[in-house]
């Protein structure tokens, strides 16, 4: 009698309904869970050396290669292996093999994996070496024989060639970025002259021309320089690309790789856990530090994290004094009104506009209308040659827009930090004789300072993960890093790199698609460790701040 | 205490107030000003067409005793100033003189080149300079066909070439190419001569004869296997299949269709092949009132024809397929004027025509939007007209023989408010229809399909969202502990940091896939997951006897539910494979195969419900959080109150916290549904992009947000594009303010009914 009773109520009382609510929130959280783990997943298993397999097929056609997964292959319906064979120049980096048709598979102990610089990864077996440039030991390990030539070659590239691409660079930043300018200005000035009716024989005229001259005869030297430069680094270079190691595919064509090309070996099925830990902190290491080859398939991400890094600094410094400005003003000095409710509406929905919607007034305010406007004042020659300053997307105006877009967040936590101060502290500090200034900054700014930061660091967070604006206001797949030695050393007016950016870019647009999915989670890992820890921060902050405040509250 | 510091004090005080004061309403305001820069760069779509006559002068005296047959007009707009732009006339007169006049300075317009009587060869007979022409027609821009008094005919083109000089000055050279020339036919003088020269080098020249007979000769050159030119000429004849007495022709570029219209309201087509073979042959009878037709023109884009008549009314009808067979139809009707039309002269970078009607009034039309742009006015009736090639100037000739100019402002000509809005009858399509396809001879920039878009994707991304968020929400404010409450709160927080470039991708590389495979297991989990919820309820009423199930029900249910849910998801998996066999097995076992049988189209990887998924997982977090925070905001002393009086916790949610709570639960919904529509990453990176009108779940859609990322690239500035794309964006910030404004009121609302407890 009793248990049905209690069955009874609890279909009455409607458990059920607590229950489903209670499924609902079990789905959320699943679903999260599996969304991060295939993320983590996916993305820190990129850098571990995985095993080399050979397989032999049914009509005997060998194979070596990384195994990939095991699937219904989506294009025949059939269960296959993927592989990654890598060797681009002979054929598909990546091949689906069925398999029912796998006669034999074991792992080689021999199998070297070479990180190259052009065509992906070659995978292959150690022959010999050809090194006509130096003596090389035929004695030892196929390893041994391979580092001491690697270790040679990079020798003579930082003694020989790496001078002369240095002084090669240089020449052509000359050319390319100080004297095409000077001249364009030039040109234009004397065009200019010309058209408002100077004579050909003024001194003004004569003086460009003069000027111009010099320019050019300077052009021409530098480009002759240039060109000589250019020669004998490709000379250089192709003396050192003679020096290679054969290796030897599955299918037993030897095939002669230039050392030069070698960025790393591994030899994955030979390694111990400690030097596959070595192998991953190297690569994590060229993660961080260095640019991306092979289109944005391989190599580092610097200059995407400098460029998100150095936008979100940009943005911070214009955004968020102006932000506390505002804030302040609405918490501290507006007068309660209908005027000042409609404002804080206002301010509370600027909030909820579509970034895109930024990142359209950022490309027609900034950059057309401010960019245009300040390019025809100062820049007037780089405008008619077609190669805007300011008229085109760069980081200056990205991060303004970003500044624009997270402007609201700033004002919104200001304005609240302010008014969670009890009014008490305000008239304590009054009566103790302090004004208003004297009051907010030596009282309300640093009590209200946590959360203010908050807003910062959410701004911040949010800054670093918005992508939409930035396609319209200047992050470009391949842009060097925006700040070097040449004056004014931080250029506003380059186009950058963007970690959001490159996900899209390599995820969307890149022609081979398989090849670049490792590196897409590897960025994205990298921007969700960004964006993930400055929003707990910021939300630890804030719960903290909250606890402060209720207890004083009491 | 001192008074200089405390002077020193207020004064800073002042200052302070002062600065932040102006400095926060400064920022205010500019914040707000983003709205009306963006509207600002829409207006110039809607604002009206403007003209100003230039010159207005008399015919210059050195003409005033020949008869002027054609007048032309070349409008060249150099940087922003109308001051600098260049303006060259020409006049073509009986004598067979074309003369150009410049109009660029305000003051009498100079004759600054002369080409004397063309003669077509060195073979014409003597005397040919005393030639007069009979007739002129003018086709893209600047090409006159010239039929001469003597039976001949050319094709002329009146070439102006710009050319800068050392400091940049503009200055515009004049030539008259002959392109092509043939020499007078034995029999009757011709009424009217068509000449057109094809890209390929073929020729073809339209004459109409005395008679109501058309002749058509086709000159092709080809190479011979010798390697050198060889012409052929393929004559014709036609007197059979017209329709009545002709009144006007038109000819495309290519010279191989030709219309007549006639006295009697018909329309006549002819198509021809290479060889002038006629392959098509069709008379529609196009005005059942019989009206003639007197103008006729081919509209810019050599599709469409434009049909004057006697009405003074300017049609356009283009083939329209329907199955295998073509037909004429009208597709827009244009505005209607005086007498009669006389002349239809189209430009040649938009669908924009002039007509002259017999009461002398010129008209400017443009054919998609149906806009009748302007009427050119102030120089009483209108003799003769030329219009620019770029459709932005054009020229009449007056009764008092007063040659006026008039400059032509109208930028967006193909944008009215039924064409964003309405259905429109394009070239090639069998009837009206929502259409977005900015590339081509004939932009179309219908904003349905892109705002049918947008609600499709947020429909059913708030379809997947708003349950799971507002259950969630539901059961972490209200029956959890406050340990799990504190946990999952900054979680759910979190999550709405995560950058949806993330979800975008992940979407796209890795969960469409996913679904393709497992389509049917994401219907079959529609049925399990609550099966075996079901199921899992019907076995809990045993197992709540024991003692440490008890504790489960005081907050810990949903950890108790992640397994079901993964039983319940895994099941799914489990039976969708034998399921989809069994369910299609006359289709091949395959979904997407029976898919396609029924709806006739395939299923596409990248499709709406892909995108619901990854859309609903970027608002869930933030729905829930704010009717969790609004739920969390209802006094406790009514939950106290409610159970004090017995009853269980959930009558006391459903009962008494939800109508509390349930304006702020409206405006999360509010809130999470404009986030949804100003989503852009994950549509413009999942959804395909394609902008379609079609409510199926399983093809993709393209977004007012996805469509100004994929267009603006590519938009050049100032064009219509570029500001049709800020009106998406103006829509956009209209439908999310006009939600969020909406949220935010009510919230302040329920903020001060329960500020006082």
């Amino acid at each position: 009698m009793r248990p049905r009773k209690a069955t009874q109520r609890f279909w009455r009382q409607g458990e059920p309904f607590v229950w489903a609510s209670g499924a609902a929130l079990a789905l959320t959280l699943s679903m999260t869970a599996v969304l991060l783990g295939v993320v983590l997943r996916n993305g820190l298993g990129v850098f571990w050396p995985s095993p080399v397999a050979e397989v032999e097929l049914a009509d005997g056609t060998r194979l070596l290669g990384e195994e990939l997964q095991t699937q219904i292959n989506p294009d025949t319906g059939v269960e296959s292996v993927k592989f990654k064979v890598g060797n681009m120049e002979d054929g598909p980096a990546f091949r689906w093999v069925e398999k029912r048709v796998i006669r034999k598979k074991f792992y080689p102990p021999g199998a070297f994996v070479l990180e190259r610089l052009t065509n992906m990864n070659y995978y292959g077996t150690f022959q010999d070496l050809q090194t006509p440039g130096w003596e090389s030991t035929t004695e030892g390990t196929p390893a041994e024989r391979l580092d001491a030539a690697l270790a040679a070659v990079r020798d003579q590239y930082n003694q020989v060639v790496q001078p002369l691409a240095d002084q090669q660079a240089a020449v052509a930043e000359e050319l390319k970025s100080r004297l095409k300018y000077q001249i364009l200005r030039a040109e234009y000035d004397r065009k200019h002259r010309l058209a408002e009716g100077a004579a050909p024989d003024a001194d003004a005229v004569v003086r460009l021309e003069k000027h111009l001259a010099e320019l050019r005869a300077d052009e021409q030297r530098l480009k002759q320089k240039s060109d000589r430069l250019t020669a004998e680094l490709s000379e250089k270079e192709a003396n050192l690309r003679r020096n290679v190691a054969i290796f030897r595919d599955a299918q037993g064509r030897e095939k002669p790789i230039a050392l030069l090309d070698i960025v790393r070996y591994t030899r994955p099925n030979q390694m111990g856990f400690g030097s596959k830990a070595a192998h991953y902190g190297a690569k994590i290491w060229e993660l961080l530090t260095a640019d991306p080859r092979e289109s944005n398939q391989d190599g580092g991400l610097y200059p995407a994290i400098f460029g998100t890094v150095l936008m979100v600094f940009l943005m911070a410094a214009t955004c968020f004094p102006l932000g506390v400005v505002a804030g302040v003003y609405l918490g501290e000095y507006a007068k309660e009104g209908p005027l000042v409710r409609l404002v804080r509406i206002a301010v509370n929905n600027l909030a909820g506009i579509p970034s895109i919607v930024y990142g359209v007034f950022g490309l027609g305010f900034f950059i057309y209308l401010i960019g245009g406007q300040f390019d025809a004042w100062f820049f007037p020659e780089r405008v008619e040659a077609g190669e805007p300053v300011f008229g085109q997307g760069c980081i200056l105006w990205a991060s303004l827009t970003l500044g624009l877009l997270t402007i609201p967040v700033v004002i919104v936590s200001t304005e609240e930090a302010l008014r969670a101060i009890p009014r008490g502290v305000r008239e304590g500090s009054y009566a103790l004789g302090a004004t208003k200034l004297q009051t907010l900054w030596r009282v309300l700014v640093p009590m209200a300072s946590p959360g203010m930061m908050t807003g910062f660091i959410l701004a911040m967070a949010r800054a670093a993960g918005e992508v939409a604006p930035l396609m319209l206001t200047g992050a470009v797949k391949n842009a060097p890093v925006p700040l070097d030695s040449t004056f004014p050393f931080l250029h506003p007016d380059r186009q950058f790199m963007h970690l959001g950016y490159h996900i899209l870019d390599i995820s969307c647009k890149s022609p081979n698609v398989e090849a670049t999915k490792p590196m897409v989670y590897v960025t994205t890992l990298l921007l969700l460790l960004i964006v993930l820890s400055l929003s707990s921060v910021a939300i630890y902050l804030r719960s903290r701040m909250r606890k402060r405040y209720y207890m004083r509250a009491i | 205490m001192d008074k200089a510091i405390i002077r020193r004090v207020q004064r800073r005080d002042r200052i302070a107030r002062w600065t932040i004061t102006l400095g926060g309403v400064a920022i205010i305001v500019s914040v707000i000003a983003i709205l009306v820069l963006i509207v600002s760069v829409t207006l110039p779509l809607f604002r009206p067409p403007r003209d100003e006559i230039v010159s207005k002068t008399a015919l210059p005296a050195a003409f005033s005793d020949k008869e002027v047959l054609a007048l032309g007009i070349d409008r060249v707009e150099l940087g922003d100033r109308a001051a600098r732009d260049s303006l060259t006339g020409y006049v073509v007169t009986q004598d067979g003189r074309f003369t150009f006049l410049d109009f660029s300075s305000r003051h009498t317009p100079s004759a600054v080149g002369q080409v004397a009587n063309l003669s077509y060869s060195t073979r014409s007979v003597p005397g040919a300079l005393k030639k007069t022409l009979r007739f002129v027609e003018n086709h893209a821009g600047t090409r006159y066909s010239l039929l001469w008094s003597d039976g001949s005919a050319s094709l002329v083109d009146a070439v102006m070439k710009p050319r800068f000089d050392e400091s940049g000055k503009r200055s515009v050279e004049h030539e008259l190419r002959t392109l092509a020339a043939f020499p007078p036919e034995k029999g009757p003088l011709p009424l009217q001569a068509l000449l057109r020269a094809a890209e390929g080098g073929a020729v073809t020249c339209v004459t109409l004869l005395p008679g109501n007979r058309l002749s058509v000769v086709r000159r092709v050159s080809s190479e011979n296997l010798l390697g050198e030119e060889e012409t052929i000429e393929h004559r014709r004849t036609i007197e059979e299949g017209i329709p009545g007495p002709i009144r006007a022709l038109a000819l495309d570029g290519t010279g191989k269709t030709l219309y007549a219209g006639t006295e009697n309201g018909c329309l006549a087509i002819w198509q021809f092949d290479a060889k002038g073979q006629i392959v098509h042959h069709e008379v529609v009878p196009a005005f059942r009132d019989k009206r003639a037709v007197t103008a006729l023109a081919m509209v810019f884009g050599d599709v469409s024809l434009a049909v004057g008549d006697a009405r003074g009314e300017v049609t356009v009808w283009s083939e329209v397929r329907r199955g295998d067979s073509r037909k004429l139809r009208l597709l827009h009707r244009l505005s209607q004027g005086g007498k009669g039309v006389r002349e239809i002269l189209p430009s040649c970078r938009k669908k924009s025509l002039l007509s002259l009607d017999g009461d002398g009034e010129i008209r400017l039309d443009y054919v998609t939007s149906q806009r009748n742009l302007l009427r050119l006015t102030g120089a009483g009736p209108i003799r003769t007209a030329g219009y620019a090639p770029r459709g932005n100037a054009a020229i009449g000739l007056g009764g008092g023989d007063e040659l006026v100019v008039w400059k032509i402002d109208c930028p967006h000509p193909e944008v009215s408010w039924a064409t964003l809005f309405g259905k429109v009858h394009y070239e090639g399509y069998a009837e009206p229809e929502f259409k977005w396809q900015t590339t081509g001879e004939e932009p179309k920039f219908s904003l349905v399909p892109v705002i049918f878009g947008t609600l499709k994707a947020t429909v059913y991304a708030m379809l997947f969202a708003v349950p799971l968020a507002l259950f969630g929400a539901v059961y972490v404010s209200y029956f959890t502990s406050p340990g799990w409450k504190n946990t999952i709160k900054p979680v759910v927080e979190i999550m709405a940091a995560l950058p949806s470039v993330v979800i975008g991708f992940l979407i796209l590389l890795w969960f469409a896939p996913l679904l393709g495979r497992w389509i049917v297991a994401v219907f079959t989990a529609m049925v399990t997951i609550p099966f075996v919820f079901f199921l899992f309820l019907l076995a809990w009423q045993g197992v709540r006897k024991l003692h440490w199930a008890k504790r489960v029900e005081h907050g810990y249910e949903f950890l108790v539910l992640v397994p079901v849910m993964v039983a319940g998801a895994g099941l799914a998996c489990a039976a969708a494979g034998p399921l989809e066999r069994w369910l299609f097995r006359s289709y091949h076992g395959m979904f997407t195969e029976w898919l396609f049988q029924v709806t006739q189209k395939p299923y596409e990887q990248l499709n709406s419900l892909a995108v619901a998924f990854g859309l609903g997982f970027a608002v869930i977090p933030i729905i829930f959080s704010i009717s969790e925070d609004s739920l969390s905001n209802i006094p406790y002393s009514l939950t106290a109150a409610s159970q004090a009086l017995g009853a269980s916790r959930w009558q006391t949610l459903w009962r008494i916290i939800l109508p509390s709570a349930s304006p702020g639960i409206f405006a999360a919904v509010m809130i999470g549904f404009g986030r949804a529509v100003g989503e852009t990453m994950i549509v413009f990176m999942a959804a395909g992009n394609a902008p379609l009108l079609d409510i199926s779940p399983f093809n993709g859609f393209r977004t007012l947000s996805a469509n100004i990322a994929v267009e603006i690239p590519e938009a050049p500035v100032g064009g219509t594009l570029y500001r049709v794309l800020f009106l998406c964006a103006v829509i956009l910030f209209v439908m999310t303010f006009l939600l969020n404004t909406v949220a935010e009121v009510v919230r302040q609302r329920l903020r001060k009914r329960f500020g006082q407890y």
